[in-house]
């Protein structure tokens, strides 16, 4: 049975059900690396030059690791999901990227998702994905059926029950969710989001296990993958206008939306030298300051992040919220 | 309603003809200096890129000097470019500044948008006028890119150091004064002559290295601290594809018609990028390798941070075509002495290597 490859990081977090039915559809086998470890980010930040930001050394990292444990990687080139908004160009060069740098991880399976070349193009470039594992054209497009269905159940599952998506791909591949609800038997103090790409905010290494930290103090963490698309849409709208990046939502729309409800504090994460974030979590922050109502921060991580720093302006934060809420319910007679 | 734009090279003179000529109330804020980064860097959000500081710095000038409609250009699938016009419209509201942004697309409806935007400008100038003035700076823009070009070659060769560099400013002023084409095209000639004449007096075969990366960083020598005039202190001759004449020329009229010489560009980098990755990524992996048999060297420009730079620096060492290539990136922190330095070893470098392949050949020749 072939196997392929799928690197932990990235787009993982958003497409993983969907390729695993596509490519056991299919008939292969699929392999994905394990959770991040400082000894592969370090292998990933030893092939690029400094500059590149931290989720692609972690992906390089992740790409290095299967190497010998499987048939092919699969590396998609996603430039865009929804018309006219496109893909940061990290994304765009990552298969020849990780070609250039990972020589011994050939080969590649490469694709390149484009909605604005029209549905045909798209669907001629999923069989020629399709090809390397079948002829059969009517099982690549049965496979990309039920692939796009797991697509829709995996967003369903984690908007309607609130789950990550590492609990949400535990629940869907019926393995034992390795985290109980933290504290759920005592009294959640308060509601915090946090808002960011999921490439970020689940990988426990480059996250420094933010949520899980929150959950510890009885937080109750509200993440952009609560919210539905229709939701997302219509928040980034109120601040930007028109969407610019294909993942602008879970940025700039999961801000804009828990800024202005139930939140107690937002949390926004980002990479140090993210060039789309600088200027989406920067919109979110003017945003927090215009409407005075919702405590901000911002959080960058890079590879020097020492875990004191974080856990310091995390107290800090949560310090800082408690007293506004204490003065809040404070009854003047 | 005065007009005001952000400075890129010499662009500020085709634009001011456009202005002058159509009675566009217009400001221009002081060339790139120390004060326009500081304002840059004070107001851009942190991981922001050199391009967005600066033209920030601009904006906010001209706004201090009057401008309430600021040009920004515009686009989607263009790297961090399309989302500056709406955050810097944000900071200049928040430093309590009044402006329209009129946003100018460069990826979508290209001529036509840009024609479109002068007209409502003007108020409703007649086509015929706009045309005209359209077509005398786009005349300014030619020359000033045809005297830059024969600047790099004298610069490399010039027997008096800084003569070339003096004919530049000189040609600038004058092109910037011209008022029909007689004088321009008289201009044009009297100025390429001299530098030629300039070239012809000085020593030949100067080491020949290309510049390529990010459009903005390239073409605005505050960003890049003059790094031709240094490589052509240091006897070099530059040689560059980038010039905004040229990229009127494929984006305005040659694309419309279906021909691209980009295409060539990115049919050399096919082998080691297949694709757009946005901004000038895939032109800067394909320069080198369009070019290695042209070029002893490449400097390859790039703001810090700048996503589809970084991801041809890490695909460009990997090419089977074997020049040497130095990136360098541009940011507030750049300091000249720490540039200097890096140009002086590359050139060494360059001439080291250049020295062996000629001897070399005389081996082969004994």
């Amino acid at each position: 049975m072939v196997k392929i490859g799928i690197p932990r990081a990235l787009l993982y977090y958003q497409y993983y059900p969907m390729c695993k039915t596509f490519f056991e559809a299919l008939g292969a086998e699929v392999v994905v690396s394990p959770p991040t470890t400082q000894v592969m980010l370090s292998a990933g930040s030893s092939r690029v030059v400094a500059e590149t930001c931290l989720p692609v050394k972690v992906f390089v990292g992740h790409v290095l690791s299967l190497v010998g444990k499987c048939d092919y990687i699969f590396i998609p080139a996603v430039r865009s999901v929804q018309s006219k908004v496109y893909n940061c160009a990290k994304f765009l060069g990552l298969p020849d990227m990780s070609r250039a740098v990972a020589p011994e991880a050939l080969p590649i399976l490469e694709v390149e998702i484009d909605v604005n070349q029209g549905k045909r193009s798209l669907r001629r470039a999923i069989y020629q994905l399709g090809r390397y594992l079948t002829r059969d054209t009517a099982k690549i497009k049965r496979a990309m059926a039920t692939a796009w269905q797991a697509h829709l159940d995996y967003l369903e599952l984690m908007s309607s029950e609130g789950l990550t998506p590492p609990q949400a791909i535990d629940r869907i591949s019926g393995t034992l969710e390795v985290e109980a609800e933290a504290g759920s038997n005592q009294v959640i103090s308060s509601a915090i989001a946090v808002i960011g790409h999921p490439y970020l905010l689940y990988d426990e290494l480059i996250s420094h296990r933010l949520i899980h930290r929150l959950e510890r103090a009885n937080i109750r963490v509200l993440t952009p993958e609560m919210l539905n698309a229709g939701e997302l849409q219509s928040a980034t709208t109120r601040l930007v206008g028109e969407a610019y990046w294909t993942y602008e939502g879970e940025v700039v729309g999961a801000g804009g939306h828990y800024l202005s409800s139930e939140a107690d504090g937002v949390i926004g994460i980002m990479a140090f030298g993210c060039g789309p974030d600088s200027l989406m979590m920067d919109m979110v922050q003017r945003q927090a300051a215009r409407l005075r109502t919702t405590s901000f921060m911002s959080l960058t991580v890079e590879e020097h992040t020492a875990e004191a720093g974080i856990v310091t302006r995390l107290e800090a934060f949560l310090d800082m919220i408690q007293r506004r809420k204490r003065k809040q319910s404070k009854v003047y007679a | 309603m005065r007009v005001g734009m952000p400075h890129m090279g010499n662009l500020y003179i085709p634009f001011k003809t456009l202005f002058e000529r159509l009675d566009i109330d217009y400001v221009l804020p002081p060339v790139n200096n120390r004060h326009t980064l500081s304002l840059g860097v004070k107001h851009s959000p942190e991981g922001l890129c050199i391009p967005f500081k600066l033209t920030l710095g601009n904006l906010i000038q001209a706004a201090e000097l009057g401008a309430d409609t600021m040009l920004m250009p515009t686009g989607y699938g263009t790297c961090r470019l399309g989302y500056y016009a709406k955050t810097q419209e944000l900071i200049l509201g928040d430093l309590g500044y009044k402006c329209e942004m009129i946003q100018v697309g460069v990826s979508e409806r290209k001529l036509f948008g840009i024609l479109e935007m002068v007209k409502r400008l003007s108020n409703n100038a007649p086509w015929s006028k706009i045309i005209a003035a359209f077509r005398f700076g786009l005349a300014k823009l030619n020359a000033l890119d045809k005297i830059e070009r024969a600047v790099q070659k004298a610069r490399a060769r010039e027997q008096t150091k800084g003569t070339a560099n003096r004919l530049f400013d000189a040609a600038v002023k004058a092109i910037d004064q011209a008022d029909d084409y007689n004088t321009l095209k008289a201009i044009q000639t009297e100025y390429i002559d001299r530098l030629n004449q300039a070239a012809k007096n000085g020593h030949a075969s100067p080491l020949i290295v290309g510049v390529t990366g990010e459009f903005y960083v390239v073409l605005e020598p505050f960003s890049n601290l003059d790094i031709e005039m240094e490589l052509g202190k240091l006897g070099v001759e530059v040689r560059r594809t980038t010039f905004v004449s040229e990229w009127t020329k494929f984006s305005l009229f040659l694309n419309p018609l279906g021909v691209n010489e980009k295409d060539r560009i990115h049919q050399a980098a096919m082998p080691y990028l297949k694709r757009d990755i946005g901004g000038d990524g895939w032109e800067s992996v394909g320069e080198k390798v369009l070019h290695a048999k042209e070029y002893d060297g490449l400097i390859h420009l790039a703001p810090f941070t700048c996503m589809p730079e970084i991801i041809a620096q890490n695909i460009m060492p990997k090419t089977k075509e074997d020049i040497p290539v130095l990136t360098i990136l541009c940011d507030e922190q750049l300091a000249k002495p720490g540039m200097l330095t890096r140009l002086e070893a590359f050139v060494d470098l360059l001439e080291w290597k250049r020295r062996a392949r000629n001897n070399g050949r005389q081996r082969v020749l004994v």
